[in-house]
């Protein structure tokens, strides 16, 4: 969004400099050919934050993509969802979507679980790769912290979220892995993608 | 054996190809026009039509820019809705077989073909005194851009519900602008020289043909 305000602000300095320094007569002309330049050269930019700013929710319920922004149809997405209360700051008021390229876009509040998805990408055969892709698509804000063992791979907090630690409700709870809507029966290492998978990591208990 | 095909251009590289091979044929068209004698507005309108789907073939790399809806426009207000029609529906066919052809042809047919009839319908407000009026000309293919954009766009009801249809317009625009700035280039650089070529060649209306005889006569 940041950056379309500055591309207008960019577009109407450079329409008032082309204005002021040509004749009347060749004003159109000149005007014309620098709006055209500009739009080329800027379109990239222009067509990412316009499809973000006009991006709405995936309701078809019975899509992998549900409640994902329609931008990320056909590409991979990686969900993580924090118990209430124990959501990491800036992830506490319902679903952040954050494009690859770290642009947050859009909240959902009324998803009925709190975290972020990190989405937009393709060309991931592999869970694990995809899943640090996504980490550092965030910033780090959902650092990973992981214990290899004998039998695979274990992810004990996400964002600083540490379900052993977690009290009350939370006895034997762990970090869960989901892919396309059903409980992943392998680990994310040797989780195999489609070219759409959303990945989703939500606290479990035992 | 050599290989002279072997060179792989990149896209700009294409681009400038494209722009010196689209310049080639608008010079060489602009220098037969002018030896051309001949009153009849349909070779006129057949160079158009050749120029028309040279420039869209090839400005296909840049989005949405291409001569074909100020072309269009401008053959509406000199020859009228008919002429316009032929020449959008035939510019619509022949640059899609090249650029692929199917549904969306006929709605692109329709779509150039609206801003024809349009330019006829203006005629007396764009073209007035013998001169385009280039601010008014300018802000009808700006908003024909839009228009022919909108009318393509219906062609993805066959496949998308009317729900998500706003959504796809909406996530259009940008390429809409692209082909609005572009007519407004054209307009600017191309609309003068083109409209005299027009007004040179048009065929006599026959009615004024027998007035004149008759005149003559008394």
């Amino acid at each position: 969004m940041s950056e379309l305000i500055g591309l207008v602000a960019l577009f109407v300095l450079l329409t008032m400099i082309v204005a002021n320094s040509v004749q009347d007569e060749n004003r159109l002309k000149a005007l014309s050919v620098a709006w055209v330049v500009f739009l080329v050269l800027s379109f990239s930019t222009i067509t990412t934050e316009w499809a973000r700013m006009t991006a709405e929710l995936v309701d078809e319920d019975d899509d992998s993509h549900y409640g994902l922004p329609d931008i990320w149809e056909g590409e991979q997405v990686v969900c993580f969802h924090f118990p209430e209360g124990y959501a990491p700051t800036g992830f506490d008021d319902g679903r952040h979507h954050i494009d690859n390229d770290g642009t947050e876009f859009m909240t959902d509040d009324d998803w009925n679980e709190t975290g972020a998805c990190v989405g937009g990408f393709s060309g991931y055969n592999n869970g694990w790769n995809l899943l640090n892709a996504a980490v550092n698509a965030s910033g780090n804000s959902l650092e990973l912290n992981t214990t290899v063992f004998s039998f695979g791979l274990m992810v004990n907090s996400i964002g600083g979220v540490d379900p052993s630690l977690m009290t009350g409700d939370f006895g034997g709870a762990y970090w869960s892995l989901y892919h396309n809507g059903g409980l992943s029966m392998v680990g994310i290492t040797d989780l195999e993608l489609d070219s759409d998978s959303v990945i989703t990591w939500r606290v479990d208990t035992w | 054996m050599f290989d002279a095909h072997a060179v792989a251009l990149g896209p700009h590289g294409m681009l400038a190809i494209n722009l010196a091979m689209l310049s080639i044929i608008g010079w060489a068209l602009w220098r037969a026009e002018q030896r051309l004698s001949s009153g009849s507005d349909w070779i006129i309108l057949t160079m158009l039509g050749a120029f028309a789907i040279a420039g869209r073939v090839l400005l296909d790399p840049i989005p949405n820019v291409q001569p074909v809806t100020v072309i269009v426009l401008l053959a509406g207000i000199h020859f009228g809705a008919p002429r316009s029609i032929a020449l959008a529906t035939a510019v619509a066919l022949g640059s899609n077989l090249i650029l692929g052809h199917g549904l969306w042809s006929f709605y692109q047919a329709i779509g150039w073909s609206a801003v024809g009839v349009a330019g006829a319908l203006l005629s007396e407000r764009l073209y007035v005194n013998g001169r385009l009026s280039l601010p008014a000309l300018a802000a009808v293919a700006a908003a024909s851009a839009f228009a022919f954009d909108w009318v393509v766009s219906l062609s993805a009801l066959h496949s998308l519900s009317t729900d998500v249809f706003l959504v796809y317009l909406m996530a259009g625009i940008p390429y809409d602008m692209l082909h609005a700035v572009s007519n407004v280039a054209f307009v600017a650089w191309l609309a003068n020289p083109i409209s005299d070529i027009m007004t040179r060649h048009l065929a006599a209306p026959a009615s004024m043909a027998v007035n004149d005889v008759a005149t003559n006569r008394v």
